[in-house]
């Protein structure tokens, strides 16, 4: 083999990688209010760890993603390609690894934590509680680009397009845990990849029976070329043989060895894993304990304010089916979805809450269910969406201005698309001025009036998780809410605005 | 130089002050049957109304000159449907630029500062179709601060400075489009209203006396010409809908900005109320500051069907 077809086939890899990271980031930038959603979240769909781990911990078959069965049955025919072509953060930290220039180390590295960690994942599934967001290679890269990229580019497109800067409630510990993901793999290649990655492990457990794998073909003069190439210490040189679950298909010992003792081709040959009982005991009593640990550890209705986007699937469902990915977050177009903190519990991180301080959920805007990849938010119809009712709206007549100071306020009323706000003329120690009442019946608990109270701290008009409605399945849409919407004959009183004579 | 005496002082004083009460016509060259501010009201086609009611003012030129930078302000604030009359009906919009790019005008600068989310706004009103030529129309919808700057209000008593868009500012021309609305703290929504949508903080007005700081907001933005948008009226469930919307296939322009809001209220009754624009308490206001004439007997109004 020349050198030159050897740095060919590095490029070809390089290209491939980038394009399908391209495409990531494309799918990404796609996924925003205002563009028709179709294909953006293939990469999602592609993935078979969220398809068995949402699965499993709702019960019930995760149809979008059974496209991922493609992946799993090219890992089957071919190997771990997907790891060493396909997966975008698996490019990325080739990238930082690149970059940083680090001399290449292979040690250091426990290449059983990936299958204690798949295993820790699917039992907790299985127990209740899906620990998908912390660990899924696709979904930690979507949620940094919302997190963390996006913001910054916002920043800059918003001296030329009519979008709003997003800025994130957290986004802390989401760089923290991206920080030392890329530390850890500057330091020692694909650390992450081999080590922890339970996407990875579940496509070494298959690429350990591919059809297709590395073998050598012939006796070599083990000179251990091979094996100072691959990136994934999956060569022995001296025993000559090559761990199919380890290897990403590369290619590298391949075009490298100057013997050519290297095939690629089926073979029967299953290699062994030293992933031992005691190992697997470890992470299932991990994962069995984890369930009711992060559950029990913090409390998550005190403030009543954990307000769900419309079309949330029931608690604690929500956070388990909720692939934390961010893009609801992404997409929403006021900024009023934000990442939790610990207020839906420690699991709940990252889930998504309308803090309507921030920005109201619009009525005219259904982006966030038809976003979400596993449908933890449900993909109503706009109309139906408008029924969906999140909260409701309580107004503090300490705070309000109208109330309080008689101020012809009612921006309130204003704001409200539904008509939820009354306006009525109540005499208040002997200024009769119209003052804002909430008709709790029609209220969705959207919350743009919280929005846009005019009062400085809290609103004087805030939105609580009163009355909201959650479903598995079933429209939100009932007789008594349109008759309730459509009613002609509502109380609404001259506007203070108006001199009667 | 000799210093007037007290007496002298008192004469001169008296007579100039019986010249201003003499009626105004006794100057005058040419006598003209009324003496206020002109109106145009154009009834028919909603897609020719702007340019009969524009003509009947005297025509586009005599309010833009070639060159000029042109601003013009619908109200396209809320995310609301186009037929419910919440937003200016961008057909009247996209009249109106057509009309200034024939009078020369070098830029048209559509703008609005929402109050719902902006791409919403704009997607909704569907202001878009206004923007007929890319080179020289422009649609702004400022959402920073720093889009816009402090202005003295000097006469103000609820305002001392206010933060308007600086595009407005920096323009030639400002031509006003409202659209006809109802509004639950103002009782209407007019001409004199939609300037709220020109400034920064509007809730601020909302802290003070409401009626009489939209009133003084019309003392530092002065339009050149207001063009209400009555093709619909919005009669109640303003200013954001849903409500009572009625078709009046209507355009009301003027240059004083008081004079066509009062004629736009009696236009339709509120509410399902009839008032006269002395009802509305802004409107009395910025009567009182001298803006201009609030009483309909006192305008010049021309009639046009289209």
């Amino acid at each position: 083999m020349t050198r030159k077809s050897k740095e060919t086939h590095r490029t070809v890899r390089w290209i491939i990688q980038l394009l399908f990271l391209a495409l990531f980031i494309i799918f990404f930038g796609l996924t925003k209010y205002g563009r028709p959603f179709g294909i953006q979240n293939l990469f999602f769909r592609l993935d078979p760890l969220i398809l068995i781990v949402i699965s499993i911990v709702y019960r019930t078959l995760m149809v979008a993603a059974l496209l991922s069965v493609i992946v799993v049955v090219g890992t089957l025919v071919g190997g771990r390609f997907f790891c060493g072509y396909v997966c975008p953060l698996g490019t990325v930290l080739d990238m930082c690894h690149r970059a940083a220039g680090v001399q290449k180390r292979t040690d250091a590295v426990y290449k059983n934590g990936k299958y204690a960690i798949f295993l820790f994942v699917l039992i907790s599934a299985l127990v209740g509680s899906s620990f998908l967001h912390f660990f899924d290679p696709l979904i930690i890269l979507a949620r940094s680009l919302v997190l963390l990229v996006y913001p910054v580019v916002s920043y800059f497109t918003g001296f030329v397009t009519l979008v709003s800067v997003a800025v994130f409630t957290e986004t802390f510990i989401a760089l923290v845990t991206l920080l030392i993901i890329i530390a850890l793999s500057v330091l020692f290649s694909r650390f992450w990849c081999r080590s922890l990655c339970p996407l990875g492990g579940l496509l070494a457990l298959l690429s350990r029976f591919s059809l297709f794998k590395f073998f050598f073909k012939n006796d070599c003069s083990k000179c251990g070329i091979c094996a100072s190439v691959c990136p994934t210490s999956a060569i022995d040189y001296e025993a000559q043989t090559i761990d199919a679950a380890e290897c990403i298909g590369c290619l590298r010992c391949y075009y490298e060895c100057p013997e050519h003792a290297i095939a690629y081709a089926p073979h029967f040959a299953h290699t062994k894993t030293d992933f031992q009982r005691r190992h697997a005991a470890c992470a299932v009593i991990a994962g069995i304990i984890a369930v009711p640990l992060v559950r029990s550890l913090l409390h998550t209705k005190l403030h009543g304010r954990l307000i769900r986007p419309p079309g949330a699937i029931p608690e604690p469902d929500f956070v388990n089916v909720c692939i934390h990915c961010g893009m609801c977050m992404k997409v929403c177009p006021t900024n009023g979805l934000q990442p939790c903190v610990f207020e839906a519990g420690l699991n709940g991180i990252w889930t998504p809450r309308l803090i309507a301080k921030i920005g109201g959920c619009e009525k005219n805007c259904n982006m966030c269910g038809q976003v979400c990849p596993t449908s933890a938010i449900r993909n109503l119809p706009l109309e139906e969406k408008t029924y969906a009712k999140i909260g409701t709206a309580v107004i503090d007549r300490s705070r309000c201005i109208a109330w309080e100071q008689n101020k012809v306020c009612l921006i309130c009323d204003e704001a409200c698309p539904y008509n939820a706000i009354n306006s009525l003329s109540e005499t208040v120690r002997d200024v009769t001025l119209l003052r804002p009442f909430v008709d709790e019946r029609i209220c969705t608990g959207c919350g743009l009036c919280e929005a846009r109270c005019p009062i400085e701290g809290p609103a004087a008009i805030q939105v609580f998780s009163i009355g909201e409605e959650r479903k598995r399945t079933g429209s939100y849409i009932t007789e008594e809410k349109v008759r309730l919407r459509a009613c002609e004959e509502k109380e609404e009183d001259i506007p203070s605005g108006f001199i009667l004579e | 130089m000799h210093n007037i005496s007290r007496r002298d002082f008192l004469k001169i004083s008296a007579g100039f002050a019986v010249a201003g009460l003499l009626p105004k016509t006794l100057f005058s060259l040419e006598p003209t049957p009324h003496r206020g501010p002109a109106l145009a009201v154009a009834h028919g086609e909603p897609s020719r109304l702007v340019a009969a009611a524009v003509d009947a003012l005297g025509g586009i030129n005599s309010f833009i000159q070639p060159g000029d930078r042109v601003c013009i302000k619908p109200n396209i604030s809320f995310a609301a449907n186009v037929d419910c009359g919440a937003t200016t009906n961008p057909l009247i919009v996209k009249q109106i630029v057509q009309l200034c790019l024939d009078a020369g005008a070098e830029k048209v600068i559509v703008l609005d500062h929402t109050i719902a989310d902006a791409v919403l706004c704009v997607e909704k009103s569907r202001i878009e179709e206004a923007i007929i030529d890319p080179k020289r129309v422009v649609l702004l919808t400022p959402t920073k601060e720093r889009q816009f700057t402090d202005v003295q209000v000097p006469r103000g008593t609820e305002l001392q400075t206010i933060k308007v868009a600086k595009a407005v500012l920096e323009a030639d021309k400002l031509i006003n489009v409202p659209t006809a609305k109802s509004h639950s703290a103002t009782g209407v929504s007019l001409g004199i209203k939609n300037l709220m949508g020109l400034v920064w903080d509007r809730g601020y007005l909302h802290r003070v006396n409401l009626h009489k700081a939209i009133a003084e907001l019309a003392t530092v933005i002065e339009p050149d010409l207001t063009i209400v948008d009555a093709t619909r009226a919005l009669t109640s469930g303003g200013p954001g809908g849903p409500g009572k919307t009625i078709v009046l296939n209507k355009v009301i322009a003027g240059t004083d900005m008081v004079a066509v809001d009062s004629y736009a209220v009696g236009l339709t009754p509120w509410y399902n109320r009839s008032f006269v624009g002395a009802n509305v308490k802004y409107l009395a206001a910025a009567h009182e500051l001298g803006i201009g004439e609030i009483n309909t007997d006192k305008m010049h109004i021309t009639a046009v069907e289209t």
